[in-house]
C-alpha cells in the first residue's frame, strides 16, 4: 500500500506548494495596497454578516434556483470537507474512520445526500450555464466575457470530486471498509451496482478512486487559486470587510480636500493600480464573474461600453499583471493608466451611479465607489471629462447650481402660491418645525417647480410649519461629487454646513432623494448631522396621523423607484403608501421595482452628460412603465420626473401618459387637511 | 515668447449689477470670477505657449487687490500674474485701462498680448484695440486660431463668411473670439500650484503713471446716469384663424421693414 504514497503525496506536496505560494503572492498583493479607512471595528456586524451571507448565503438566495445550487454545492464542500480527512486516513488505513463521529449514521447520511446534492446543483448551473450561452445571447447574456472555459471546467471538476467520491465509497461499501451503514444510501445503493465485480476488484477500485478523489481535489486546488474560482478564499475575507450595512448611500470615501494640507504632490482618486486600497483590491480577487451585476446595470442594458463586471475583470487582470506589489515601483516603471489603457473612459463615464451593481452582487464588491475613485482622478489629476460636464461644473461653481440660473431666483416658485413661504433670516424660529430644501431642480426647473409648490401647499394644508433658505441654499455638490470633483463637492458641502448651523437646523425636509442622500448621509462626514426626511416620507407620516387626507384619483398607477431613494436610501414603502393612500388609484407596478428597480438614466451627474451611444436608458425605463399600461407614472425624484416624461414625450405618449411626482399626484387627488381653516 | 493675457475680474455676470446711487460705481462687494469671455484668451495663450514655448502672464486691473479671477487663471496654468490696483483708479473708463495695461505690457516685456474681443459686464470691446494703439503694435482681432510659425505670428480671423488667414510678425495685440476653444478645467495641482505662483501687486507708482492720466481726473468718459432698461412690452397675438399671413404683412409694413 504504502506505494501510493509517492504519487499522492508527491501531488499533494506540489499542488499545496502552488497554491500557497499563489495564495501567498494574492495575499501581498492585497495588503499592499492604500490603507482603506473604516474597514475594522463593528466587528459584531461583520460577524453577523458573514454568517448570513456566507454561511446563510443571503444575497445568491435572491436568485432562486440559481442561489439553491450554488447553496448547496457551497454546504455541500464544507461538509465533504470531512470526506476528504477520510480519503487521507484511506491512504494510511484502510478501516479509517474519523474519530468520535466517524461510524455516526447522520454523518453518512448527511455525505452522501450533500453527494448527491451538488451532482443535482451541477446538472443546474449547466443548464443555466447553456440557457444564458453567451455565444447564442451575446450581451444579454450575463456570462458575456467572462471566462466561460474555465467555468465549465471548474463544473467538471467538482463532478469529478464527487463522483470518485461516490465510486470509492461504494466499493468501499463492499470491501468491508466503509465505516457507514445504511444511512448512507447513495455509496450502499452504487455499492450494491459494483458488488457483482467481486471483492479483488471491489478492493481495486476503492485504492484507485480514493486516490483519484484527492488527485482531483488537489488538482482543483490549483486551478482555483489561478481562476476565478479564487471567489472560494477571496469572498468570505470580503464580506467580513465590507462596508455596513452597505457599499450604497454615502460614498465611501471623503479624503482631505482642504487646500491647507495638501501639496501638490497629494494624489485623488484612482489613477493606477497603485492608488487602489486594499479593500479595492480584494474587491478583484472576490468576483466570481457571475454578472449578475451585468445583468442589472442601465448602461450595459442600452448599449454602452460599460459592464461593471468587465469593468472589475479589467482592473483585477491588471492587478495581477501587476504582481510586483505597490511600494516597489518607487523609482520603477509605473502602472498603465487605469482609465484609458486598462478601462475605456466612455465605460467610467457611462455609470448613472444608480448602485443596482452593488445590491445584487453576491460578494459584496464597491462599484460604485471604484468608479467614482476612477472618475476623481480622471477630474482632479488629469482635468479629462466630457467637455458638456465643464459646463455643469462652472455654473455650479460661480452661480451655486449646476444650470448657472443664479441665487436671486431661487425664490420664483414662491409666487402666486396665495400664502408666504417663510425665508430664515437669522436663526430657524422655535414654531418652525421643518427646514424645506427646495434644491436645485426644485427651485430651476419647471417640472420639479411645480413639485416644490405642491409640496409647500401640501404642508400649508396640513399646518405644517416650514421655511426655506432662499438665496442662502446652494447646491449640495452632489453633481459634482458623481462626477469626480470632490473638491467643487466640499466647497459647496463646507459653505452649505456653515449656514445650516449657522440657521440652527432641526430638521430637514426635501422632495429631491439626492439632496437628502448628500445632506443625509455624506454631510455626516464633514460635520453636520441633521435629521433628513425625503417628502414620501413626511407625506406618510402625514396622511398616517390623519393630519392630511387622501383625496380621490381614479387612475392607475404605476411607480418608479428612484435610485437614490430606493437603493441608497431604503425608501421603499413612504412612496407606495402616499400613492396606496389616494381612493380610486390602482398601484400596477413593473417588473423591475424596488431594490431592482431600473434607472431613468440622470444620476452619477449623467443629467448633464449627453447620452449619444445605444438606446436611451429614459427611453427603456418609460417603455416599461408605458407597458404597464397605467395612466400615471408616479416617482418623487425631481430628476426620474424629468428623465420620464421627456421619453414619454418622445414617445408620442404625452396625451393619455402623465409623469408625476407623487406630491403632485396626492395634490391633484384633492387632499385636504387639518391646518389651514380646519378647526 | 513673453505672452501676456488680459483678464478682467468681475461680478458675477448672473446676478443683477447694484450701482451705488452717487458715484454710479458698480458694486463689487459680492463674489468675483474671472470673466468667461478672458477664459478662452488664457486658454488660447497657454497653448499657444506649450506647442511654442514661452511664458504666459495674465494681468488685470481691478480694486481692492482682487485676485480671485487671476486664481482661476494662474490654476489653469498660467506662470504668473499681474494685478494693478491702485485708489486713484475708481472711475478708470476703456482708454484709462488700456493705458494701465500698456504700461503693464511693456514691464513684463510681453511679446503678444491676447484680450477677449469683449468683456462680458462692460463689452465696450474697446480696450485692446486702444491698448495696441498705445503700444504702436498691430491689433488683430476676433482670432479664433492662432499659431506661431517661424517667429510669425498667423491668426485666423473669424468672419461672417468663414475666417481670414493672418500674419503678422510679433510684437502685436490678438483679441480671441468668446467659444473658439474648449477651455480647460483646472486640476487640483493647478489649484494648489497657483497659491505659490508669483503674483506681481503694482500701484500707479510702480508703473510710472500719473493719476491724472488715468483714473477718474484723467477719464474722458463719465457715467452721468443710470436707468433701468425699459421692460420690454408683451408682443401681439395673433391667431392664425387662415388670414395670418396678412397681419404679418401688416406688422411688417407697420415698421417700414416692407
Ligand atoms: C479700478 C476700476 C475702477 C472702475 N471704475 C469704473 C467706473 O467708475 N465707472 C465705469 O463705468 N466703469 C468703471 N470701471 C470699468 C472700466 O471702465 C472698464 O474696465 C473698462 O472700461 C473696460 O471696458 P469694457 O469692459 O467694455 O472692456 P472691453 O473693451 O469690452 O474688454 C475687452 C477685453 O479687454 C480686456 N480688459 C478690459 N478691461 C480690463 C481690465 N480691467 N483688466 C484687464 N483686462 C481688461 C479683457 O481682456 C477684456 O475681455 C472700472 C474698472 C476698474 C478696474
Ligand atoms: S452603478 Fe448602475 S450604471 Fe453604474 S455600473 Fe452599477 S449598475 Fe451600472
Ligand atoms: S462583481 Fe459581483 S455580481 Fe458582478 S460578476 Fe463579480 S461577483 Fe458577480
Amino acid at each position: 500500500m504504502l506505494s501510493r504514497f509517492p504519487v499522492v503525496g508527491g501531488v499533494a506536496i506540489v499542488a499545496l506548494a502552488l497554491s500557497g505560494r499563489r495564495l501567498w503572492q494574492l495575499g501581498q498583493l492585497v495588503t499592499s495596497g492604500a490603507p482603506a479607512p473604516g474597514r475594522k471595528g463593528r466587528w459584531g456586524a461583520r460577524l453577523t454578516r458573514e454568517v448570513r451571507e456566507v454561511v446563510g448565503q443571503q444575497r445568491l438566495l435572491r436568485w432562486r434556483l440559481p442561489g439553491l445550487a450554488h447553496a448547496f454545492t457551497f454546504w455541500g464542500f464544507l461538509l465533504l470537507g470531512l470526506t476528504v480527512i477520510e480519503a487521507c486516513g484511506d491512504l494510511f488505513s484502510a478501516s479509517f474512520a474519523l474519530p468520535w463521529i466517524g461510524h455516526a449514521a447522520i454523518v453518512g447520511f448527511l455525505e452522501d445526500l450533500f453527494a448527491c446534492a451538488v451532482l443535482v446543483s451541477l446538472v443546474v448551473f449547466a443548464a443555466i450555464r447553456l440557457r444564458q450561452n453567451p455565444r447564442v445571447l451575446e450581451r444579454r447574456s450575463r456570462f458575456f466575457g467572462s471566462h466561460n472555459g474555465v467555468a465549465w471546467l471548474v463544473l467538471g471538476m467538482i463532478a469529478a470530486v464527487i463522483v470518485t467520491l461516490l465510486l470509492y465509497r461504494a466499493a468501499q461499501t463492499n470491501t468491508g471498509h466503509f465505516p457507514y451503514g445504511w444511512w448512507a444510501f447513495a455509496s450502499h445503493g452504487l455499492g450494491r451496482a459494483l458488488a457483482g465485480l467481486g471483492a479483488g476488484t471491489n478492493r481495486t477500485l476503492e485504492t484507485v478512486f480514493v486516490d483519484l478523489n484527492l488527485i482531483v481535489i488537489f488538482a482543483f486546488l490549483v486551478l482555483v487559486v489561478y481562476s476565478k474560482h479564487l471567489h472560494i478564499f477571496f469572498a468570505p475575507i470580503n464580506i467580513a470587510f465590507a462596508r455596513t450595512p452597505r457599499a450604497l448611500g454615502a460614498l465611501d470615501k471623503t479624503p482631505v480636500m482642504d487646500l491647507e494640507e495638501l501639496t501638490e504632490e497629494s494624489r485623488f482618486g484612482a489613477g493606477r493600480i497603485e492608488d487602489l486600497t486594499w479593500k479595492q483590491r480584494l474587491d478583484l480577487l472576490a468576483c466570481t464573474e457571475c454578472g449578475r451585476c451585468q445583468s442589472q446595470c442601465p448602461a450595459w442594458a442600452t448599449e454602452k461600453p460599460l459592464s461593471p463586471k468587465l469593468l472589475v475583470m479589467a482592473l483585477r487582470d491588471e492587478l495581477l499583471a501587476s504582481t510586483r506589489p505597490a511600494g516597489d515601483h518607487a523609482g520603477g516603471s509605473e502602472g498603465r493608466a487605469l482609465v484609458g489603457a486598462v478601462v475605456e473612459a466612455a465605460a467610467v463615464w457611462s455609470c448613472t451611479t444608480c448602485g443596482a451593481c452593488v445590491e445584487q452582487c453576491p460578494v459584496d464588491i464597491e462599484h460604485v465607489d471604484a468608479i467614482v475613485d476612477l472618475r476623481r482622478h480622471e477630474v482632479l489629476m488629469a482635468s479629462r471629462f466630457p467637455p458638456e460636464a465643464g459646463t455643469m461644473l462652472r455654473s455650479l461653481e460661480n452661480r451655486g447650481d449646476p444650470w448657472g440660473m443664479g441665487s436671486q431666483h431661487r425664490l420664483d416658485w414662491t409666487s402666486g402660491l396665495g400664502f408666504e413661504v417663510p425665508v430664515v433670516e437669522g436663526r430657524i424660529p422655535d414654531e418652525v418645525e421643518y427646514l424645506l430644501w427646495v434644491g436645485c431642480a426644485g427651485a430651476f426647473d419647471d417640472r420639479a417647480r411645480a413639485t416644490t409648490q405642491s409640496l409647500a401647499r401640501l404642508l400649508h394644508l396640513a399646518g405644517v410649519s416650514f421655511a426655506v433658505l432662499g438665496p442662502r441654499e446652494s447646491c449640495t455638490g452632489d453633481p459634482a461629487r458623481r462626477l469626480g470633483n470632490e473638491f467643487l463637492f466640499q466647497e459647496q458641502a463646507k459653505a452649505n454646513i456653515a449656514v445650516l448651523k449657522e440657521v440652527g437646523v432641526r430638521k430637514l425636509v426635501t422632495s429631491c432623494p439626492h439632496c437628502a442622500n448628500t445632506i443625509g448621509a455624506e454631510y455626516p462626514e464633514l460635520g453636520l448631522e441633521v435629521e433628513v426626511l425625503h417628502h414620501s416620507e413626511l407625506l406618510a407620516q402625514l396622511l398616517a396621523t390623519g393630519r392630511l387626507d387622501a383625496g380621490r384619483l381614479p387612475a392607475s398607477v404605476t411607480y418608479h423607484d428612484p435610485c437614490y431613494l430606493g437603493r441608497h436610501r431604503r425608501v421603499f414603502d413612504a412612496p407606495r403608501s402616499v400613492i396606496d393612500g389616494v381612493e380610486g388609484v390602482e398601484l400596477v407596478e413593473m417588473e423591475r421595482r424596488r431594490e431592482q428597480s431600473f434607472c431613468c438614466g440622470a444620476g452619477g451627474a449623467r443629467m448633464w452628460l449627453e447620452e449619444s451611444s445605444g438606446t436611451r436608458i429614459n427611453r427603456a425605463r418609460a417603455d416599461e412603465a408605458l407597458g404597464t399600461g397605467a395612466a400615471v407614472v408616479a416617482t418623487a425624484c425631481p430628476y426620474c420626473a424629468v428623465m420620464l416624461d421627456d421619453a414619454v414625450r418622445e414617445r408620442g405618449r404625452s396625451e393619455e401618459v402623465e409623469v408625476l411626482d407623487l406630491a403632485r399626484l396626492l395634490e391633484r387627488s384633492g387632499a385636504s387637511g387639518r391646518g389651514v381653516g380646519a378647526g | 515668447m513673453q505672452i501676456a493675457v488680459c483678464v478682467k475680474q468681475i461680478p458675477d455676470p448672473g446676478d443683477p449689477p447694484r450701482f451705488d446711487a452717487q458715484t454710479y460705481r458698480l458694486d463689487r462687494s459680492g463674489a468675483i470670477i474671472l470673466d468667461d469671455s478672458d477664459a478662452y484668451s488664457v486658454e488660447m495663450a497657454l497653448r499657444l505657449a506649450e506647442v511654442a514655448g514661452g511664458e504666459v502672464t495674465a494681468v488685470s486691473v481691478a480694486p481692492d487687490g482682487e485676485l480671485s479671477g487671476l486664481r482661476t487663471a494662474l490654476a489653469m496654468g498660467v506662470q504668473r500674474a499681474v494685478l494693478v490696483s491702485d485708489p486713484a483708479l475708481a472711475g478708470l473708463d476703456a482708454l484709462g485701462t488700456a493705458k494701465v495695461l500698456a504700461a503693464v505690457a511693456r514691464r513684463v516685456g510681453a511679446e503678444l498680448v491676447l484680450a477677449a474681443t469683449e468683456s462680458t459686464d462692460g463689452y465696450t470691446g474697446t480696450v485692446p484695440v486702444q491698448l495696441a494703439e498705445l503700444l504702436a503694435w498691430p491689433a488683430l482681432s476676433f482670432a479664433r486660431h492662432v499659431e506661431l510659425e517661424d517667429g510669425l505670428l498667423r491668426v485666423q480671423r473669424q468672419t461672417e463668411a468663414g475666417y481670414d488667414e493672418l500674419r503678422c510678425p510679433p510684437p502685436a495685440v490678438v483679441t480671441v473670439t468668446a467659444g473658439v476653444v474648449e477651455v480647460r478645467y483646472p486640476t487640483m495641482k493647478g489649484i494648489l500650484s497657483a497659491r505659490s505662483k508669483p503674483v506681481d501687486q503694482l500701484s500707479l507708482a510702480d508703473l510710472d503713471l500719473e493719476a491724472a492720466e488715468v483714473g477718474v481726473l484723467g477719464a474722458g468718459q463719465e457715467v452721468v446716469g443710470i436707468e433701468d432698461a425699459p421692460v420690454r412690452a408683451a408682443g401681439t397675438m395673433v391667431t392664425d384663424d387662415g388670414t395670418g399671413h396678412v397681419a404679418v404683412l401688416e406688422a411688417l409694413r407697420s415698421w417700414k421693414v416692407i
